[in-house]
C-alpha cells in the first residue's frame, strides 16, 4: 500500500527524484515516528489522567481490580504480544524475498488482533454487568477512554494488516519492504501502548 | 545482482539470520523469537506480582518490568538500535514532558493551595 503511494508521489514529485531509495525510506520512518511522538502525547495525558485518579481514590481501583479480575486481560496481552511477534515475523520474511510467508505471518497478524477487539468486548460486557460503565462514576471516563482509544487503534491495525496482506497477493513488496516496516512500526506501538496500559490499568 | 541483493543494497534493509546464538549455543529461529519468549515469560511474572498483597516493591517491580518488556519491542520489534537515534527521542521527550506535568499535578491537592 504505502509502496503505491510511494511510486506515485515519485512520479508526480520528479524535484524529489535526486533522492535514493534509502533515503526516501528514512523521510518516511521519520514521518511515521513523528506521528506516533503526537500519539505518544495523546496517550501520555490519558494514562497521566488515569494515574491522577488513582492516586486519589485507591480503594475504588481496588474494588474495579476485583471484580473484574486479570484473567481475560492478560490472555488479551498475551495475543497483542504474538502478534507483534507475527508482524516482525512477516517483515522477516518479507526481507528474505519470501511473499508467502509474509502473507502467512501478516494474516496472522490480523487475526490475533481481531481477537484481542473481540475480547476486549467480552471484557466491556462484563465490566457494564457489574456496573462500570462510561457514565457510571468518574472512574468510567478514565478507564474507557484510554481503553478504547487503543481498541480504536487496534482495529484501524486490523484493517492495515487485511491491506497489507491484500497487496502482497498482488505481488507487492517484490521490490521494497517499506510498506510493511511502516505498518509494523504502527503495530508495534500499539502493542507498546497496550503494555503500559495492561500496567497501569489492570496490574498496580 | 539478485533481486533479493539488489534491494538490500538500494535500501539499507538488514535481513536478519534464521537462527539466534545464546550462550554459545545456536538455536534454530530468529531473535524476534526469543523475544517474544522473554516477553511472554515476563508479562506471567507480572501477572503473578499482581496477585500478591499490595505493597510499594511489587509496584515499584512491574514498572521496571512494564518499561522493560516496551524497551524490548522498541529496540528490537521496531528496530530502534539500528535506525536513527532520532526516532528515540521523538519517542521519549513527549513521555518526560507528561510523566514531569503528572508528578507536578499529584503534588496539587485536590482544591489547590
Amino acid at each position: 500500500m504505502t509502496d503505491t503511494t510511494l511510486e506515485h508521489g515519485h512520479d508526480a514529485h520528479t524535484a524529489h527524484d535526486h533522492l535514493t531509495p534509502a533515503q526516501r525510506a528514512d523521510n518516511w520512518k521519520t514521518a511515521v515516528w513523528l506521528y506516533l511522538g503526537s500519539e505518544v502525547v495523546i496517550f501520555s495525558v490519558l494514562i497521566a489522567m488515569f494515574i491522577l485518579f488513582r492516586l486519589e481514590f485507591p480503594e475504588r481501583i481496588h474494588e474495579v481490580h476485583e471484580a473484574a479480575g486479570v484473567f481475560l486481560v492478560a490472555i488479551n496481552t498475551f495475543l497483542l504480544l504474538a502478534s507483534s511477534w507475527a508482524m516482525v515475523m512477516g517483515l522477516h520474511e518479507s526481507r528474505k524475498g519470501n511473499p508467502q510467508g509474509l502473507i502467512r505471518w501478516i494474516s496472522l497478524t490480523a487475526l490475533l488482533g481481531a481477537v484481542f477487539v473481540g475480547l476486549q468486548y467480552v471484557e466491556y460486557q462484563t465490566l457494564a454487568q457489574e456496573g462500570i460503565t462510561l457514565y457510571s462514576d468518574s472512574f468510567g471516563m478514565r478507564f474507557y477512554a484510554p481503553t478504547a482509544f487503543h481498541g480504536a487503534h487496534v482495529i484501524i491495525g486490523v484493517l492495515w494488516a487485511l491491506l497489507v496482506v491484500n497487496h502482497a497477493r498482488r505481488g507487492g513488496y517484490r521490490q521494497s519492504s517499506l510498506g510493511v516496516e511502516i505498518f509494523g512500526l504502527y503495530w508495534h506501538f500499539v502493542d507498546v501502548v497496550w503494555i503500559v496500559l495492561f500496567t497501569v490499568i489492570y496490574l498496580i | 545482482m539478485a533481486a533479493h541483493e539488489h534491494r538490500q543494497a538500494h535500501e539499507g534493509e538488514h535481513a536478519h539470520p534464521d537462527t539466534t546464538v545464546m550462550f554459545g549455543r545456536t538455536f534454530p529461529f530468529p531473535i524476534y523469537t526469543v523475544i517474544f519468549g522473554v516477553l511472554a515469560i515476563v508479562t506471567l511474572i507480572e501477572v503473578i506480582l499482581s496477585e500478591l498483597p499490595d505493597g510499594w516493591l511489587g509496584t515499584a517491580l512491574l514498572i521496571v518490568l512494564s518499561v522493560f518488556k516496551a524497551a524490548l519491542v522498541v529496540w528490537y520489534y521496531m528496530h530502534l538500535r539500528e535506525d536513527n537515534r532520532l526516532y528515540s527521542l521523538i519517542l521519549i521527550v513527549p513521555v518526560l514532558l507528561v510523566a514531569v506535568s503528572t508528578l507536578y499535578l499529584a503534588s496539587v491537592p485536590l482544591g489547590g493551595y
